[in-house]
């Protein structure tokens, strides 16, 4: 396209943009009473945005404190699933309904020195198989056999070569996986912080986008911790993905904000949820049919670290991230 | 239709449209599904006889072999291949019609030796220092029996439906993850990948991947080792996990002295029925409830191991014997990785003789003489390929291993499909109930489709297996592109009264908060392309190649129809 028509064309849309803001007058009239119910709700929004990013900080210092209970109880940050602590997980899909509580209870009494987890794989909440985790030695032979023995006897299966799946790792390997990936977690968070940095150029709203996604990641960790569940090399997997995501809505808000120049600070931060909230919409929407669908553990694991993820971010972004902007902007103006 | 051929004006569309026919092409969905594909052929089977070839695993998939009828019987699926090849009998010829070819086999019976009470005299033909000298030697009688037919020896699976190759999570197979024990120099390294790939392929396998894979360097936290790993489809762990593990250092020594090892000693191995096969003199066995089968394999030495051999045995006494046969008095004994695997008597006719052609052999087992025959066998191949092979520079230990039956993968890709298409619609929904109009969820609909099938053909390019880590990784990527297809929407659907805020501008601005997302994105997923020795590579690598499609392809293409589509 030249020059020429390409101009042609932008001034055809502003003529046509100035035609549309006409009809758009007769619209706003019908619309008004649609604000006043949501009025108290904008109310705190507006006026005590204050105490609400003081909620949000206290979130963010609850899930400090749980996952400092416990790292205090177990030494550890989260529950570590087989493939991080060294061990192998038997995998089977049976279509009769399977009791894991009696399961495991059989197979802890003949396996008291290990430490025995046992998952269900349902699809649509329906029960298709499960999982059994357990902390002995991939090269262990003979405790192999005897575990698998042991679940054919309980449940009373055949259980050929290849009905089930085995899996494991050494464990100073599984150690070592995971020293990397939590490596590439910090490494990805550094890198996106500069990446923040370079495109917005001022300090406090890129510090701002910066704390959202390291609260985001907190506080989905605290979720995970209270629920008890555990987590694999997928899991970390996951969390990276949430830098993005969580950073996704924060990069809207902070540029909607600070480079459009019509409109209060108020009415921008709300356009820009409006467009932010339909975006987390439509990923949780997917994000819940993949989770209640899949029969596949890995993805669910990370289909539920990330729709945390995404309920958590939604109030880092509009609430502790849109909060620092407005007190930042205000503080600027003054 | 004025705006579709507005849109036709745009180069972007242009870009959008080309890469995506170019995309299908790539992946080269393939409508009739009748017949079989072939995987491998298994080696002295009647299949290679015949002139089957294992494919090259380099091969697309959608050029593989394709059995299409046997005995002009139509073979539409692997059920009626079951059925046509169980139909099959002993010592029969056997038409395989392919897509490129038709083969006449033979089938080759499978024979149970067992031995006799009774003894005879037979002449026996020796080579000695190249001189051939008969003897009469009192043995006893066998009898041969037919009690089956071999396998023919192709190994087969569903005809490939398109050029995207199957992770293994998908198809079902095993993957193993091995550490050298020591530190490995790159030279040994690529010898020990070489010599790996071998011994697999002379195991009758084929389409496996080995590959060597390292973890961060220790300056950056990790461990720097070096990793190998193996990915085989469709074959469970315990049958690869031995064979791999092993060093395979293989020594044969007479009083602790080694007179050859594995590779360079051996100048031929015998894996001919003729010469190698169950031992028909030692049979098969039972003892404590087990049954022992003995195989045997002759091999040809290289002349100073013969040397070697001639001179250990030299000084060795006879030991005395009442039949016929009397052997010295040590034994030669084999050794694999250091433990002891045989031990075989040598005959007193061998004693100080540089001999070249000498006979291995070893013994399986199993419950019933039906287990331990095949059990037997394998083990035969096993120490064969290690002769032929040679040995490691050094001891590989398997500290990863996964393994997925076949049936679990297939349901995983019906499944994930199902998700798509649920998530997919559920999406559009989302869109129309929000933005009211068709305008913009049509957009969205071909844009989401055209990312799915753009990585795919990207994928099917470079070969790069989808396994579920990948699925995951499409799934980001198809998320982060509706994101940014709202953000797209959202700003073009702004009526602001700023009059120089144009579309451009607004694109603009969209374009600003998409290009910082995106290289947030590309930074959170470079380490994972690194880390864990790359085992997390497929979904990092499916992600990276997603959102690029999105962000420099799809993503431009759909502004211009939003532009267009949107303006009434």
């Amino acid at each position: 396209m030249s020059k020429k028509s390409r101009f042609k064309k932008w001034l055809r849309q502003q003529n046509e943009e100035e035609f549309k803001e006409e009809k758009k007058e007769i619209k706003k009239e019908e619309t008004i009473h649609e604000v006043k119910h949501r009025n108290l709700l904008m109310n705190i929004y507006d006026k005590h945005y204050k105490k609400l990013l003081i909620v949000s900080f206290a979130l963010l210092l609850f899930a400090i404190i749980v996952i400092g209970i416990k790292y205090a109880q177990t030494g550890e940050f989260f529950k570590k699933s087989v493939d991080i602590q060294g061990g192998i997980s038997i995998t089977l899909s049976s279509d009769s309904y399977i009791d894991i509580s009696k399961l495991q209870n059989t197979l802890s009494s003949d396996f008291n020195q290990n430490d025995i987890n046992i998952r269900t794989l349902s699809a649509a909440g329906k029960q298709t198989g499960i999982i059994v985790d357990i902390d002995i030695d991939l090269n262990d032979k003979e405790n192999t056999e005897k575990l698998i023995n042991a679940i054919r006897k309980e449940l009373n299966l055949e259980l050929k070569q290849g009905e089930y799946t085995i899996a494991g790792i050494g464990s100073s390997l599984g150690k070592s996986f995971f020293k990397g990936a939590l490596l590439a977690l910090l490494v990805a968070f550094i890198a996106m912080s500069i990446i923040v940095f370079l495109s917005f150029r001022v300090p406090v709203p890129s510090l701002a986008v910066v704390l959202a996604a390291f609260s985001d990641i907190i506080t989905t960790l605290a979720v995970v911790d209270l629920i008890g569940m555990r987590i694999s090399t997928a899991g970390i997997a996951a969390f990276l993905m949430l830098i993005g995501y969580s950073v996704d809505t924060d990069i809207l808000l902070s540029t909607r904000v600070l480079k459009r120049k019509e409109g209060s600070v108020l009415d921008k931060t709300i356009d820009a949820a409006k467009t932010g909230l339909m975006m987390s919409l439509t990923a949780i929407a997917a994000v819940l049919i993949a989770l209640i669908f899949t029969q596949s553990s890995v993805l669910k694991e990370i289909m539920i670290i990330i729709i945390i993820g995404l309920l958590a971010d939604i109030i880092y972004t509009w609430i502790q991230n849109a909060g620092i902007l407005r007190w930042y902007l205000q503080r600027k103006n003054v | 239709m004025s705006k579709l051929k507005e849109m036709l004006k745009n180069v972007r569309v242009w870009i959008f449209i080309i890469l995506l026919v170019f995309s299908i092409i790539s992946i080269h969905p393939v409508i009739n599904k009748d017949g079989v594909a072939i995987r491998n052929v298994i080696k002295e089977s009647a299949a290679a006889k015949a002139g089957i070839e294992s494919p090259n695993p380099r091969i697309v998939p959608t050029k593989r072999e394709i059995i299409n009828s046997i005995n002009n019987q139509l073979i539409k699926n692997l059920q009626d291949y079951d059925n046509a090849v169980n139909l099959l009998k002993a010592n029969q010829t056997v038409r395989i019609a392919t897509n490129k070819n038709t083969y006449v086999l033979r089938t080759i019976p499978l024979t149970e030796t067992t031995i006799l009470n009774e003894t005879e005299w037979v002449n026996k033909t020796f080579t000695e220092n190249n001189k051939t000298y008969s003897k009469l030697i009192l043995e006893n009688k066998t009898k041969t029996e037919i009690i089956g037919m071999q396998d023919i020896g192709i190994k087969v699976y569903e005809k490939p439906g398109s050029n995207i190759r199957k992770g293994l999570d998908l198809q079902g197979g095993t993957r193993v993850l091995l550490q050298p024990e020591n530190e490995t120099p790159k030279e040994d390294m690529d010898f020990i990948l070489d010599n790996m790939k071998q011994r697999l392929n002379v195991y009758g396998l084929t389409d496996i991947v080995v590959r060597a894979a390292s973890d961060l360097p220790v300056y950056l936290g990790g461990t720097g080792k070096d990793f190998i790993i193996v990915e085989i489809p469709g074959v469970n762990e315990e049958e690869v996990k031995d064979l791999l593990a092993r060093q395979g250092k293989f020594e044969a020594k007479v009083a602790n002295k080694t007179i050859f090892k594995g590779g360079n000693d051996i100048t031929y191995v015998c894996r001919s029925s003729d010469c190698s096969g169950i031992d028909p003199y030692a049979g098969c066995s039972q003892a404590e409830g087990q049954w022992f089968c003995r195989f045997r394999f002759s091999i040809t030495l290289s002349p100073e191991a013969a040397q070697k051999q001639a001179e250990a045995t030299k000084d060795l006494a006879i030991l005395p014997s009442e039949t016929e046969r009397r052997y010295l008095s040590e034994k030669l004994q084999l050794f694999l990785d250091d433990e002891l695997v045989d031990e075989l008597n040598i005959g007193e006719d061998l004693k100080g003789q540089a001999v070249t052609d000498i006979e291995i052999s070893g013994s399986g087992s199993g419950i019933t003489q039906q287990a331990a025959i095949p059990d037997s066998l394998n083990n035969m191949k096993s120490l064969q390929t290690i002769l032929i092979t040679g040995s490691l520079p050094v001891k590989l230990n398997i500290v990863k291993t996964d393994s997925i039956s076949p049936t679990l993968g297939k349901e995983f890709i019906n499944n994930s499909l199902f998700i798509a298409i649920i998530a997919a619609i559920v999406v559009v929904l989302l869109i129309l109930v929000r933005y009211r109009r068709f305008t913009t969820a049509f957009p969205v609909i071909i844009i989401m489709l055209s990312e799915i099938v753009m990585l795919l053909g990207v994928a099917a390019l470079i070969g790069w297996s989808l396994d579920l880590a990948a699925i995951a990784g499409i799934i980001i990527a198809i998320g982060t592109g509706v994101n940014d297809q709202i953000i797209i929407v959202d700003e073009t659907l702004k009526k602001e009264k700023e009059a120089v805020s144009g579309f451009k501008e607004k694109i603009k601005r969209a374009f600003f908060i998409i290009m910082t997302a995106y290289f947030t994105m590309v930074v959170a997923m470079l380490p994972l392309l690194f880390a864990g020795a790359g085992l997390l590579k497929g979904f990092a690598l499916t992600t990276l190649i997603g959102i690029s499609i999105g962000v420099f392809i799809t993503r431009p293409a759909f502004a211009v129809m939003i532009e267009i589509l949107l303006k009434d």
